[in-house]
C-alpha cells in the first residue's frame, strides 16, 4: 500500500491544495453550524460557548420570520414563471432569422447583461426608475402624470425584481437552447416543407420536441435554488421603504447575522435552509433518475 | 436539388415581425448604456431638467474628471485589477492541479476524494459560520479575503475533469512511456490541449472576481481594501456627493464644480457606473466566443 500511495505522490501533491482549502472554507464552517445550538459571540469560542439547545430557534415563532420566507417563494415562483419560458421564446425567435448577421448581432447583444453585476442593474434601474431624475418619470411627468416610486414601493418590488432578472440572464440562457436546436437534424424541416408544414406547425412538431430533453435538464437543475433567490439581485434594491416584501431568507441572514450580530439565530435559519436545499437536490435528483435514467452525479 | 422559392408576401411579414421584435430586444439592453452614457456626459443641473434621451444636451467632462480624480475610487480600481489578476492565474491552478490529479484513474482513494468534493456542492455551513471562519483565520479585513476562499471551485473541477477526459489518452500514453512523470505530462500535453476550456473558465471567474461587490462590503470594513464594485453598491444608497468629492485630487475640477453648482448626485452616479462598465464593454466583443464556448463546456453534464 505505501508503494502505491509513493508511486501517486505527484497526484497527491497536485491535490493537497484543494484537499486543504474545501477542509477550511467548506467542512469546519460546517463543524460551525453547533453555532446554532449555543450563545455565540464574536471574541469568544465556537466549541466553548454555552449550549442553549433550541433557543436560537425560537425566530419559527416570530411572524417577520414567516413573512420572509412568503417572501422568499413569493420571488422564486414569480421568477422561475417568468424565466423559465423566456430564453426557450427567445431561442425560438432567434432561430427563426434567416439573415446570419442578424443572428449573431441579436445573440451578442442578448448576452451582453449577464457580464454586469446586479449592482450595475440596480443603477441602471435608478437611473430609468429613479423618482427625482429617473427617465420614466421625468416622461411621466411631461405627460403630466403623477411620478410612481417605482424603487420604494412594496407593489413595484416584485415586478422590478422579475423585469430585472428577465433583462439580465434571458439571453444567457437561450444559449443551451440555441445549441439545441442547432443539433436538430436539418432533413426533419426539409420533410416537413415537401409535405406543406408551416413555419408554426414545424416549431410545434420538429423544434420543440427537439428541445425536450434540455428543457427536462434545465427544469430539474432549477428546483434546488427555489429556496434561494440570489440576495445578489435583492441587496441592491432593498430599502426601508419596500423592505417588508424584499427581505428574504438570505437577506434575513445577513442582516441578523452579520449586520446585527445574532448569529445563534442566523446560523439557526442558514441551517434551515441548507437543510431544505439539500433535501430538494436529493429529491430532484431522485427525480432524474427516474425521468432520464440517470442522476446529477 | 435546391429551387430556390420565391419569398412570398407571408414569409415576408413573417421575417419582419421577427427581426422588428428582436431589435426592440436589442434595443432594451444597449439603451440604458447609451442613456447613462448621455447624461455622464451632461452637465448635471441640465441633465435634472429632464428630456436627455440619446446625446448630451450640455456636453462636459466634468463629471468624469471629478470621478477619476477621486483617490478612493482608483484605489478600488487597483484592488479590483489585483484581485481579478490573482484571484483568476490562482483559481485556474490550483483547480486545474486538483482535477488532473484526480482524472488519474489508478489513484487510491481517487473516489472519496471525488465525494469530499461533491458534498461541499450540496450542502453548506451558511453565512455564519463561514464568517466566523475567515475571522478565526485571519482574513477579515485583509486583500487575501478576496483570493484565497475561492481558490478552489468544485463546478470548475468537474468541468476540467469532464474535459481532460475528453483527450486523447494514446497522447498522454506515449509520453508516460517515455518515461514523462505526471508533472511533465500535464505541463506539456494536458494543459496546452487544455486551453480552450481554460480560457473560457478563467474568463467566467476573471467576471466572477470583477464583479463581486459582496466580499468588499460585509468582509471588510477597511476603506483602502474595497473593490470598485464595493465603491459602487455604497455609493447607490448615498444620499449625497460626499464619497465621491473626499479625497480627491482633482482639485481644478472640484473647484469648477463648486463654482457653477452643476454636478449632481445623478450625473455622477452616471459617470462612476460608466467607469465601471466602459472595461466590460470594451473587451466583450473580442472574448465572446469564449464565453459562449465556456458556458456549453460547462452546462453538458457528464
Amino acid at each position: 500500500m505505501h508503494a502505491k500511495l509513493y508511486k501517486y505522490r505527484w497526484q497527491y501533491a497536485m491535490i493537497a491544495p484543494a484537499v486543504v482549502l474545501l477542509l477550511l472554507f467548506h467542512y469546519i464552517p460546517m463543524a460551525g453550524i453547533v453555532v446554532a445550538f449555543r450563545d455565540f459571540r464574536i471574541g469568544s469560542s465556537i466549541w466553548n460557548s454555552p449550549w442553549v439547545g433550541l433557543d436560537n430557534f425560537v425566530f419559527l415563532r416570530e411572524p417577520q420570520f414567516w413573512n420572509v420566507v412568503r417572501n422568499t417563494l413569493y420571488i422564486s415562483v414569480l421568477k422561475f414563471l417568468f424565466g423559465f419560458p423566456a430564453p426557450i421564446i427567445l431561442a425560438l425567435l432567434v432561430n427563426e432569422v434567416t439573415r446570419s448577421t442578424f443572428k449573431r448581432f441579436v445573440q451578442s447583444v442578448s448576452y451582453l447583461p449577464h457580464f454586469f453585476s446586479w449592482i450595475v442593474v440596480a443603477y441602471i434601474l435608478q437611473a430609468l426608475l429613479a423618482l427625482d431624475g429617473g427617465l420614466v418619470n421625468g416622461l411621466i411627468g411631461k405627460m403630466g402624470g403623477e411620478p410612481v416610486f417605482f424603487l420604494g414601493s412594496t407593489e413595484w418590488f416584485r415586478p422590478v425584481v422579475v423585469a430585472s432578472g428577465l433583462w439580465k440572464e434571458t439571453g444567457w440562457n437561450a444559449i443551451l437552447y440555441l445549441a439545441a436546436i442547432a443539433s436538430i437534424d436539418p432533413q426533419l424541416y426539409e420533410a416537413a416543407k415537401v409535405e406543406g408544414a408551416g413555419k408554426l406547425a414545424q416549431i410545434r412538431h420538429i423544434t420543440l420536441p427537439g428541445l425536450v430533453p434540455t428543457i427536462s435538464i434545465v427544469l430539474i437543475l432549477s428546483i434546488p435554488s427555489l429556496i434561494t433567490v440570489g440576495m445578489d439581485q435583492i441587496y441592491p434594491l432593498t430599502n426601508p421603504a419596500n423592505i417588508e416584501v424584499a427581505d428574504v431568507l438570505d437577506t434575513y441572514v445577513l442582516r441578523s447575522g452579520l449586520q446585527q450580530g445574532y448569529f445563534g439565530t442566523a446560523t439557526a435559519v442558514g441551517l434551515l435552509s441548507s437543510v431544505i436545499s439539500l433535501l430538494l437536490v436529493l429529491a430532484t435528483n431522485r427525480m432524474s433518475r427516474k425521468l432520464n435514467g440517470e442522476g446529477l452525479w | 436539388m435546391v429551387n430556390a422559392m420565391k419569398p412570398d408576401a407571408k414569409e415576408i411579414a413573417y421575417q419582419g415581425a421577427i427581426v422588428l421584435l428582436l431589435s426592440l430586444l436589442c434595443l432594451s439592453v444597449l439603451y440604458p448604456f447609451l442613456y447613462m452614457l448621455a447624461v455622464s456626459l451632461n452637465d448635471g443641473a441640465d441633465a435634472a431638467k429632464g428630456g436627455i434621451y440619446l446625446w448630451p444636451r450640455s456636453f462636459t467632462l466634468l463629471n468624469y474628471e471629478i470621478v477619476l480624480g477621486n483617490e478612493v475610487i482608483r484605489h478600488a480600481y487597483g484592488i479590483t485589477i489585483l484581485r481579478t489578476a490573482l484571484g483568476t492565474i490562482g483559481g485556474l491552478t490550483v483547480t486545474f492541479l486538483a482535477a488532473y490529479g484526480l482524472s488519474c484513474k489508478g489513484l487510491p482513494f481517487r473516489r472519496a476524494i471525488l465525494v469530499y468534493v461533491l458534498i461541499t456542492m450540496l450542502f453548506s455551513g451558511g453565512l455564519v459560520p463561514f464568517y466566523i471562519q475567515l475571522h478565526n483565520l485571519g482574513l477579515i479585513n485583509t486583500f487575501w479575503v478576496y483570493i484565497v476562499p475561492g481558490l478552489f471551485s468544485a463546478w470548475n473541477m468537474f468541468v476540467m475533469m469532464k474535459f481532460i477526459a475528453g483527450l486523447p489518452e494514446a497522447l498522454i500514453e506515449s509520453a508516460e512511456l517515455d518515461g514523462a512523470g505526471p508533472l511533465r505530462v500535464m505541463l506539456t500535453i494536458v494543459a496546452p490541449l487544455s486551453k480552450p476550456m481554460l480560457a473560457a473558465l478563467g474568463l467566467f471567474t476573471a467576471v466572477g472576481h470583477w464583479n463581486d461587490w459582496f466580499a468588499g462590503a460585509f468582509f471588510v470594513t477597511d476603506q483602502s481594501l474595497i473593490p470598485v464594485q464595493t465603491f459602487l453598491q455604497q455609493l447607490l444608497t448615498a444620499q449625497d456627493l460626499s464619497a465621491v468629492l473626499g479625497s480627491n485630487n482633482n482639485q481644478e475640477a472640484l473647484a469648477r464644480g463648486a463654482q457653477s453648482q452643476n454636478i449632481t448626485l445623478m450625473s455622477i452616479k452616471m459617470a462612476v457606473v460608466m467607469v465601471s462598465a466602459i472595461p466590460i464593454l470594451c473587451v466583450y466583443p473580442f472574448l465572446q466566443k469564449y464565453f459562449v464556448q465556456g458556458m456549453l463546456v460547462g452546462s453538458v453534464k457528464g
